[in-house]
């Protein structure tokens, strides 16, 4: 199983979680802290992420941002989004 | 569109922040790696920081900016105010990890541990084989350590397992990782020694050749494909056998802070072996005030300090002109080019180094398990343990 399906639910690993809030210019930051390193996300990024929270799933989380984000084409948020948690699987950072 | 800074990754910071902190709390430790990178000489155990001033350094850590507090030693339990530090460090915002043997870890230790907020917990291997890897700690440890790994996958906590690979084990690499494999962990260090302080001494029981060397890189790979997803696996590969050095700690006072037991402020592990250098002490001054003032943390920042040919180098911003311990280490100069870099002037003496490991035969092979001291006598012609500080003053 690499890409996540419509019904996994991403999360945080274990051992893995948000540090403190803070802003570049007036960009609302946020940092995930995992072993050895960390991430620090905004945007579109700090979006996915806030959405893994273990209950909603990954099909919920496509649909919450593709109607957020309507004039971008669905199937390449879908197709972004599937390949931006791989990598953070990987990296042990999200599990699903 | 994703956007998503890798802290880890990120090159363009001019004047940073350091990221975390290396708290050396302790030099104290039950086992003798023989290739220990703590410094020959140890911090005594009456010079130790107190708690309270180990807590007012990470409130200092945090409002530093920095993120990570990494626990370490010789070996942090051997405190027995380990859970009030980790809680210390939780309140200043960091992310506590925990270096360790495992030896002095109960159930009920860690649950308290991870009830005032361990994060993760990084448990060292000496090998598969339970022999082998008490031959190369000196201690009987390897049994409490498996035992101790199915403890920590009961806890909410982060858990990787960490392997130091050499001249005496790198021939079971793929037995290794399968060890690994089933202890679980989320990710896996695996280290090729690195030359410093007990494992320069014993270089030469240490370093592979490079048959072994091409043999563990393709193991490496072919593990880090087949575990992807269940486990992370990070190497370290040994920079005698590479073309560039190291950067190592992300360069001299861009990253990291380490503070030792008794409170002397540097930039590494090993910098106080080089001459010359005035570390400030935490007792005595603001760890900002040396994060960004002393002369110790500016003295190798940047490029102004670099010879030819660093200076002119195109890699002169990835790799710092390798390690300074090591260019002082190997060629007695420590703002020398690393020798490890094969445009180094000096890079001779690795040469040299690596045709002695590559002409001697056969690797030997260790003795069988003992007490310390039959091991230390049946291995003392071979490498030097590790020892302990000392307990009184000196």
């Amino acid at each position: 199983m690499a890409h996540p399906e419509d019904s996994s639910k991403p999360r945080l690993a274990t051992g893995c979680r948000w540090g403190a809030e803070s802003k570049t210019g007036s960009t609302e930051e946020r940092t995930i802290l995992f072993p050895e390193g960390a991430i620090k996300l905004q945007g579109t990024g700090l979006q996915v992420l806030e959405r893994c929270d273990g209950e909603r799933t990954f099909g919920q989380i496509i649909e919450e941002l593709q109607a957020q984000f309507s004039v971008a084409d669905p199937a390449k948020i879908r197709a972004d989004i599937s390949q931006f948690l791989e990598q953070l699987r990987n990296k042990r950072v999200v599990d699903y | 569109m994703i956007q998503g800074l890798l802290i880890e990754d990120s090159k363009a910071l001019m004047i940073p922040n350091p990221l975390a902190l290396i708290a050396e709390i302790t030099h104290r430790c039950p086992l003798h790696c023989v290739y220990c990178s703590n410094p020959l000489e140890l911090a005594a155990v009456d010079s130790e920081l107190s708690t309270a001033e180990w807590i007012d350094i990470f409130q200092q850590s945090g409002r530093l900016g920095m993120l990570h507090a990494h626990f370490t030693g010789g070996e942090p339990l051997a405190r027995p105010d380990l859970v009030e530090l980790i809680a210390g460090a939780r309140a200043a915002g960091l992310y506590t990890n925990l270096i360790t043997s495992g030896i002095g870890l109960t159930e009920a230790k860690l649950k308290a541990l991870v009830d005032v907020g361990l994060d993760h917990i990084q448990l060292s291997f000496q090998d598969s084989r339970e022999d082998s890897a008490n031959w190369i700690a000196g201690a009987k440890a390897h049994a409490h350590k498996i035992e101790l790994s199915r403890i920590i996958r009961r806890h909410k906590i982060a858990f990787t397992v960490n392997l130091v690979i050499h001249r005496q084990n790198i021939d079971h690499l793929d037995e290794m990782i399968a060890f690994i494999e089933q202890l679980a962990p989320g990710r896996m260090e695996i280290a090729h020694t690195q030359y410093y302080g007990w494992a320069l001494q014993n270089r030469g029981a240490l370093l592979p050749t490079r048959a072994q060397l091409e043999k563990a890189v393709e193991t490496v790979a072919a593990a880090e494909t087949r575990l992807a997803g269940r486990i992370r696996l990070d190497s370290i590969v040994p920079d005698y056998y590479a073309r560039f050095p190291k950067a190592c700690m992300g360069g001299w006072g861009r990253r990291l802070m380490l503070i030792n037991p008794s409170g002397k402020v540097l930039p590494c592990h090993a910098a106080e072996v080089i001459p010359g250098l005035e570390f400030e002490n935490i007792r005595k001054q603001e760890l900002e005030y040396i994060w960004r003032q002393s002369s110790s943390f500016q003295r190798f920042r940047g490029e102004e300090w670099m010879p030819e040919p660093c200076r002119s180098c195109e890699r002169r911003a990835e790799d710092f002109g390798g390690c300074r311990c090591q260019a002082l280490l190997l060629t007695g100069n420590a703002a020398a080019t690393d020798p490890a870099c094969s445009l180094a002037p000096a890079h001779s003496i690795v040469e040299s180094a690596l045709a002695e490991a590559n002409s001697s035969a056969a690797v030997s092979q260790p003795v069988p398990a003992a007490s310390f001291a039959q091991l230390q006598q049946r291995a003392s012609h071979r490498w030097t343990y590790r020892t302990n500080p000392e307990k009184g003053s000196g």
